[in-house]
């Protein structure tokens, strides 16, 4: 028992993710500028900003689809670049766009993902059986792609990232369009990879889903890390900072949010006199 | 109930008024703004001024194509009118309407053409979705081509014979007319059937069927006495052939003249006959209703698609009988996962089928070329396997140039994946070099069944050749790729937003490769020693090889140099 809780324990010790001094540049443009995170193994990670803060752009970075102009990032304790192939087998992706291939049916989707990754043909199998009957995408398997709705194609996204069973996963915008029953099932399912030692690294702007499930988030603004800790470490140094100080238990992170990234209330700054 | 139009002063511009109602009006001067925007701001970027370089280029081969394509109608006009031939103007009419509804088609897939269906979203009326769709349908290549040799035709024909200018100019309108309308028509009506997998599957059957038929009627018409003929004694008796098509072709020529090319050439020539007015009055009319049958085709399309019809990609039908889904390929690795996944791809893919099956069916007919062609065709008797090869081989220009076009929003997958970019393209390449070479198989089994069997030596020739430009195209073709890569959509013929560039460059390559095999071909038969080429182009094979294996081991550097346009081309929406 003790060595157990000492394995646990020294996992939680090492980075899933550590970056440091990020930077991305597209022409004058400074998208994300020196952002230096570290995500435990096992986290549940939620990494938030408001609408061309550089969420997706980190979590390209992250995942190899982008180069940094500086700065390094390690994935499980090792060196990432687009390059490392080994380490690519250790990681989930549900990218922005969600890379879908229009012209495949589902289920050989999820085949060609799952042996490109380099799965054995009877393993590729039974996942893909698996997780179309998970996903409730079972009796559309001779279904094209593209005829999809878009919550079906996040659904199919999803398992596509999850066939090879990664260490990390990342995921940008999983729940948009999912319907209330999927994403219970989702989020039910991301909560088991967890308990089972997988860190994920999700990024949305729906703030109840990441209070639900997160332990620690980041917040992203005009392309720097302007907050990183657990909940609650957010909660008490916003409310540190707020007029009374005895409601700060109650924050959201709704509120933590908009009072970090520097919108008051959520109330439209100016109204627009000619919309009713 | 609150009132939207609240700003003082503030007053929405009609809608009333139709095409040319001012809303209408407003809307066509954004349209040009925007199209003139989106044209300027290509120059921000280097791929920008270089596509705008590349689009210059071809137009300017366009517009000497379309000239000349004009210059020869009109000198055929010439001669034809002079000699007092008009009925024979049929024959011109007739080839003219097929290459202004076949240019469309074979290059939709090359040339931008701007989606009107995303202008659906605004308050744009019927009327001007219609209009726009003409106007933008003047701009197609074939149109303009198409036009040319009108205007063309018209001066031919007014130089021999200028008091027929007038029911000439009104014959050639109402013809054009007709092809701009028809060619919008099949265009609006070709995406809609194919939008539907079920239609697609029969019109692939169809397609396919009709090919087969095309190489089976050539052996049928023809007698099986030529097995064993080589080439170079190509001797047969064309009499009987033309005896046998006359009674064919007279039938033909019945029926004919009550469709548009006929009618037009009929038109003109009862203009002849002064006395016989009302005879071209009606022709013109019946001229009137096919426009008016090819707008109304046309109308009944756009007016789905302007009440909401998703032209994106129609659902196909439900199948819950669950199925198990087989491998068509062994292996564990990434080379047979993508084979693999390429072959779904390409079989459910029309414009890829498409581009790949009809140059082997155009063999045949350029086969015939070599026989009963002019001299110098006739003359180049002799060389007909590596022409007809060559020529077969068209089809492969996207596939293997753009291979990774049909990714889309998959090509993120290329990154994410555990799997080096060059594992990838040499999967693709193995693919659609075994197609390449099947489809060369095919095209030489076409043209000795065409022109019977050829001599060795030139089958050693074309073998070599082909050893040399398989590896030549690939590397060619995996290097434009990566650089110059556009997204392909593969439900649609039209509506496709090609690359110029990688036009331009990839249609350079391959005429500097066939220049290679020709050059090199024609060298050593004017010296005398055919097979002396085998040696000569084995040895280009092995530059060839050494090319395509130095692309394939910096393709991974390549591809991250580019990573970020590639994603931001291929990932883009629809």
């Amino acid at each position: 028992m003790i060595e157990d809780e000492l394995a646990i324990l020294a996992q939680m010790d090492t980075a899933a993710i550590h970056t440091h001094g990020l930077t991305r540049r597209f022409g004058e443009l400074m998208a994300v500028e020196d952002v230096t995170l570290r995500v435990v193994q096992g986290q549940f990670f939620g990494f938030l900003g408001p609408n061309g803060a550089g969420k997706s752009t980190t979590i390209k970075m992250l995942t190899g689809l982008l180069e940094p102009s500086a700065g390094t990032i390690e994935i499980l304790g090792r060196s990432f670049s687009a390059t490392a192939l080994d380490l690519k087998r250790d990681i989930g992706v549900v990218p922005e766009g969600m890379a879908l291939l229009g012209r495949l049916t589902a289920s050989e989707y999820l085949r060609f993902v799952g042996r490109m990754y380099g799965l054995d043909r009877e393993t590729v199998n039974r996942r893909t059986e698996e997780l179309l009957e998970f996903m409730q995408l079972a009796n559309e398997r001779r279904k094209m792609i593209t005829d999809f709705s878009h919550g079906m194609q996040k659904k199919l996204a999803l398992a596509a990232a999850v066939i090879h069973g990664p260490k990390v996963l990342f995921l940008d915008e999983p729940f948009e369009g999912v319907d209330a029953v999927a994403a219970g099932m989702l989020k039910s399912m991301l909560q088991g990879m967890i308990q089972r030692g997988s860190t994920i690294f999700l990024t949305t702007h729906v703030l109840e889903i990441v209070e639900r499930l997160c332990s620690h988030v980041a917040i992203i603004h005009q392309g720097r890390l302007v907050a990183n800790g657990s909940i609650e470490d957010l909660r008490a140094g916003v409310a540190s900072s707020l007029p009374g100080a005895e409601t700060s238990q109650r924050l959201t992170l709704e509120e933590i949010f908009l009072a970090i990234v520097g919108a008051s209330g959520g109330e439209p700054v100016q109204e627009l006199s000619w919309l009713t | 109930m609150a009132d939207v139009d609240r700003e003082p002063g503030f007053r929405f511009v009609p809608t009333s008024g139709g095409p040319v109602g001012r809303l209408a009006v407003e809307q066509y001067g954004a349209l040009a703004f925007m199209r003139f925007r989106v044209f300027a701001n290509s120059f921000r970027t280097g791929a920008g001024a270089f596509e705008f370089g590349a689009r210059a280029i071809s137009f300017v081969i366009y517009t000497f194509m379309g000239v000349g394509l004009g210059i020869g109608a009109g000198a055929a006009a010439y001669a034809l009118v002079a000699r007092n031939h008009l009925h024979a103007l049929a024959i011109e009419f007739w080839v003219l309407c097929f290459l202004w509804q076949a240019i469309s088609i074979v290059l939709a897939s090359f040339v931008e053409q701007f989606d009107l269906s995303s202008l659906l979203r605004f308050p744009v009326n019927f009327a001007s979705f219609f209009l726009l769709h003409l106007v933008f349908g003047i701009f197609d290549v074939s149109t303009l081509a198409g036009m040319l040799a009108c205007i063309g035709i018209f001066v031919g024909s007014v130089m021999a014979r200028p008091d027929l200018g007038g029911s000439i100019f009104l014959s050639l309108a109402a013809f054009a007319v007709f092809n701009i309308l028809l060619v919008r028509a099949i265009f609006a009506w070709l995406d809609r059937w194919l939008a539907k997998r079920r239609s697609r599957e029969i019109v692939s059957a169809i397609f396919l069927f009709a090919m087969l038929s095309l190489q089976l009627l050539n052996p049928v018409l023809h007698d099986s006495d030529r097995g064993g003929v080589r080439h170079a004694r190509h001797g047969f008796a064309q009499g009987a052939d033309a005896g046998r098509i006359a009674p064919w072709l007279k039938e033909l020529g019945s029926v004919q003249v009550w469709l548009p090319p006929g009618l037009a050439a009929a038109s003109i020539e009862a203009s002849e006959h002064r006395q016989e007015p009302a005879e071209e009055t009606a022709l013109l009319s019946v001229m009137g209703l096919y426009a008016l049958a090819a707008a109304a085709m046309l109308g009944i399309r756009l007016r789905a698609e302007y009440r909401g019809e998703n032209l994106g990609e129609a659902p196909g039908r439900a199948e819950i009988a669950k199925q198990n889904d087989t491998w068509l390929l062994a292996g564990r690795g990434p080379v047979s996962a993508e084979i693999e996944k390429e072959l779904h791809v390409l079989f459910r893919s029309m414009t890829q089928l498409y581009a790949v099956c009809v140059p082997p069916v155009m063999v045949v007919i350029i086969a015939s070329l070599f026989r009963n062609g002019s001299n110098f065709m006739q003359r180049s008797f002799h060389m007909a396997l590596p022409i007809c090869v060559a020529y077969g081989l068209l089809g492969f220009t996207q596939l293997i140039y753009n291979n990774l076009g049909a990714e889309g929003k998959g090509i993120q997958l290329v990154f994410l994946f555990p799997v080096r970019l060059r594992t990838i393209l040499l999967a693709k390449n193995l693919l659609h070099g075994c197609l390449y070479l099947l489809t060369a198989f095919f095209s030489g089994a076409m043209t000795a069944l065409r022109l019977g069997l050829p001599e060795p030596a030139i089958v050693a020739v074309t073998v070599a050749w082909l050893a040399f430009a398989l590896p030549a195209n690939l590397a060619a073709g995996n290097v434009l790729s990566v650089m110059m890569a556009y997204r392909v959509n593969l439900g649609r013929i039209g509506r496709q937003t090609g690359s110029q560039a990688n036009a331009l460059l990839s249609m350079l390559i391959q005429t500097a490769i066939l220049g290679a095999g020709a050059g090199v071909i024609s060298l050593c038969a004017v010296f005398g020693n055919l097979l002396l080429a085998v040696p000569i182009l084995l040895g280009l094979t092995l530059v060839s090889v050494t090319g395509w294996l130095l692309v394939l081991r910096n393709a991974d550097e390549m591809a991250n140099g580019q990573r970020d346009t590639l994603i931001a081309r291929l990932a883009k929406a629809d």
